[in-house]
């Protein structure tokens, strides 16, 4: 195998005495989409602020195609072509939907026609051509997600990492990016993907990485972890019966 | 309206101005006129850095200053006429921006306008004792203007108002086009960005230093252009006069009345405060409320017309306070709201 596109190793970050990530490591082979799990608190989104730049790792080291990057700020990161979303969602409120998307691509041209041209096709490939024009505060929360996820595609990312991009929506919207994330795996596109939904997770990931209170509990294919009789026990032994 | 719309009015609008000084010759419109220019300029220069990027600097006094004591001194001490000086000392504000805005910019919100507060203070009081360049709390009054030729045309009169008015209007159609190139470059989304969120726009790789730093440089040097007209105009600085923390926070009003963040905003605003301000100086206001039937004798009607043409800062909070309340994005994000409202109302 060739190298990981990304690779995570013995990364810990503290907050004074809390452990949000204690000595975590994986791989993510160019291509796949790796899932991302764990109860609440369990330090996910930690490691998405430790992997994108936001916060610098206490402990242990970051590797993005073959480059250490621990330490870089998130918008060199992006340069180097590995973006997030957020779980709460950011949009640029007063900017147009399209003018959100563009700003995405200006990260990787100067010219705003050009920019303009990405930001159009972006909105097409998540289905929110018809509301260009909106303001972006104006969208609801299921087109909110979308958004995000086309600014994020045009600034013409290797990696992107989803936090939570189906929480809060309905099935029907929920199916909706189903589909859009494995669309957008055909094309190559690596992901990384935090979500709840274990339905969903096991459907569009290759691999999965269990976190359970900062620290990895098990990885392997979508069939060996739901398997792992610890991974029930501290993912889903506490929600028994529940939407899970 | 259409875009070509847009620019016929536009361009009827500055032909309108330009021919004005052939029908009105009164001294005191072109003065009004005149002011009505550098308030548009001024708001426009914040506009770049307050309005765009969302970055409140109460402290643009630094460079209006800057503008006015570098062109008089370069006048003053090394005889260069005001429009070769005035370029110099845009360059001086430029660069002490950059300065100014690597120290500020690592604070975020509310501590961002205390520290551009308190670096405008820092050199208003250098302005203040350092006596043997700037004269100190005496001020500095401004030489002979010497002769300038612009197209054939020789100017020697720098008394009379004519000249300010069409260098003044100069600066004005500058400061706005200049706007307008910022907001429709990668540098106007950028700034935009970072108003509306900084760690979003950090994500999608947006550097904010230098994207801030590169923000209030232009605004900055806009800022110091249209203090040294306005000192030049006036003929006469003093520290308080020209890196007072009014001057900065009249800029900023200007911009939040019209509306920040829009190139029509800063326009609005400045014909707002200049109109209300002179209304107030000459005592309109009281008049108006006599002319609807209060009594000049009774005891609020001499109450207003002895203290009203003082109360001018009294009635800007108030109308600051009303902006806010009701339309917190000025006069135009008021209007465009409404606009949005009533077309998303009309599609269903």
């Amino acid at each position: 195998m060739s190298a990981p596109l990304l690779e995570v190793r013995n990364l810990s970050r503290f907050f004074g005495g809390v452990k949000a990530n204690l000595d975590v490591s994986f791989a993510v082979p160019a291509g796949i989409v790796l899932g991302l799990i764990g109860p609440n608190g369990a330090g996910k989104t930690t490691l998405f602020n430790c992997i994108t730049g936001f916060f610098p790792p206490s402990r242990g080291e970051i590797h993005f195609d073959g480059r250490r990057i621990d330490g870089l700020s998130p918008d060199r990161i992006c340069k180097l072509g590995m973006v997030r979303t957020w779980q709460k969602v950011r949009p640029l409120a007063k900017l147009t939907v399209l003018d959100n998307a563009m700003v995405g691509a200006l990260a990787r041209t100067g010219s705003v026609k050009r920019a303009r041209e990405i930001g159009h096709e972006q909105l097409r490939v998540v289905g929110l051509s018809s509301r260009a024009g909106m303001l972006a505060g104006g969208l609801p929360i299921g087109e909110r997600k979308k958004l995000e996820l086309a600014r994020v595609l045009a600034t013409a990312p290797r990696l992107i990492l989803l936090d939570e991009v189906m929480g809060g929506l309905n099935a029907h919207e929920s199916e909706d990016l189903i589909a859009l994330l494995l669309e957008i795996k055909t094309r190559g596109l690596t992901q990384i993907v935090i979500e709840h939904d274990m339905k969903a997770i096991v459907r569009i990931s290759d691999r999965i990485v269990v976190l359970s209170s900062g620290e990895k509990l098990a990885e392997g294919t979508p069939f060996e972890v739901v398997q792992d009789h610890r991974v029930i026990a501290a993912y889903l032994g506490d929600s028994t019966g529940a939407k899970a | 309206m259409s875009v070509r719309g847009q620019v016929v009015l536009w361009a009827a609008s500055l032909a309108a101005l330009v021919a004005l000084p052939l029908w009105i010759s009164s001294p005191y419109a072109l003065h009004i006129f005149i002011l009505l220019f550098i308030a548009v300029a001024t708001g426009e220069s914040w506009n770049v850095i307050g309005g765009f990027a969302g970055q409140y600097s109460v402290g643009h006094a630094a460079y209006y200053g800057l503008g006015a004591y570098g062109t008089f001194i370069l006048l003053q001490e090394r005889h260069l006429a005001p429009w070769f000086g005035v370029w110099v000392a845009v360059a001086i504000a430029g660069l002490i921006a950059l300065l100014i805005g690597s120290i500020t910019f690592r604070l975020r919100g509310p501590y961002f306008v205390l520290g551009s507060i308190a670096v405008a203070e820092i050199v208003r009081l250098l302005a203040l004792n350092w006596k043997s360049l700037t004269n100190g709390a005496e001020g500095i009054l401004a030489s002979e203007i010497p002769a300038l030729s612009i197209g054939g045309r020789v100017i020697t009169d720098w008394n009379g108002k004519l000249p300010y008015y069409y260098l003044g209007l100069a600066m004005a159609v500058f400061s706005v086009a200049a706007n307008l190139a910022v907001k429709h470059s990668k540098l106007g989304y950028y700034l935009q960005a970072i108003r509306e969120d900084q760690d979003a726009a950090r994500s999608l790789g947006i550097p904010l230093t230098f994207y801030k730093n590169a923000g209030l440089v232009i605004s900055a040097a806009l800022t110091a252009l249209a203090g040294s007209f306005a000192a030049l105009y006036v003929g006469f600085i003093d520290p308080q006069a020209v890196f007072g923390i009014d001057v900065s926070i009249e800029v900023v009003l200007v911009c939040i009345i019209g509306g920040a963040g829009t190139v029509l905003g800063p326009m609005l605003g400045a014909l707002v405060l200049v109109l209300l301000s002179e209304a107030l100086r000459a005592n309109l206001v009281a008049q108006g409320l006599f002319q609807l039937g209060l009594s000049e004798t009774s005891a609020t009607g001499a109450f207003l017309k002895e203290n009203l043409a003082h109360a001018h800062v009294l009635i800007y909070g108030l109308l600051v306070i009303v902006v806010i309340l009701f339309m917190p994005d000025g006069v135009v994000g008021f209007a465009l709201a409404r606009r949005q409202r009533r077309r998303s109302s009309g599609s269903g």
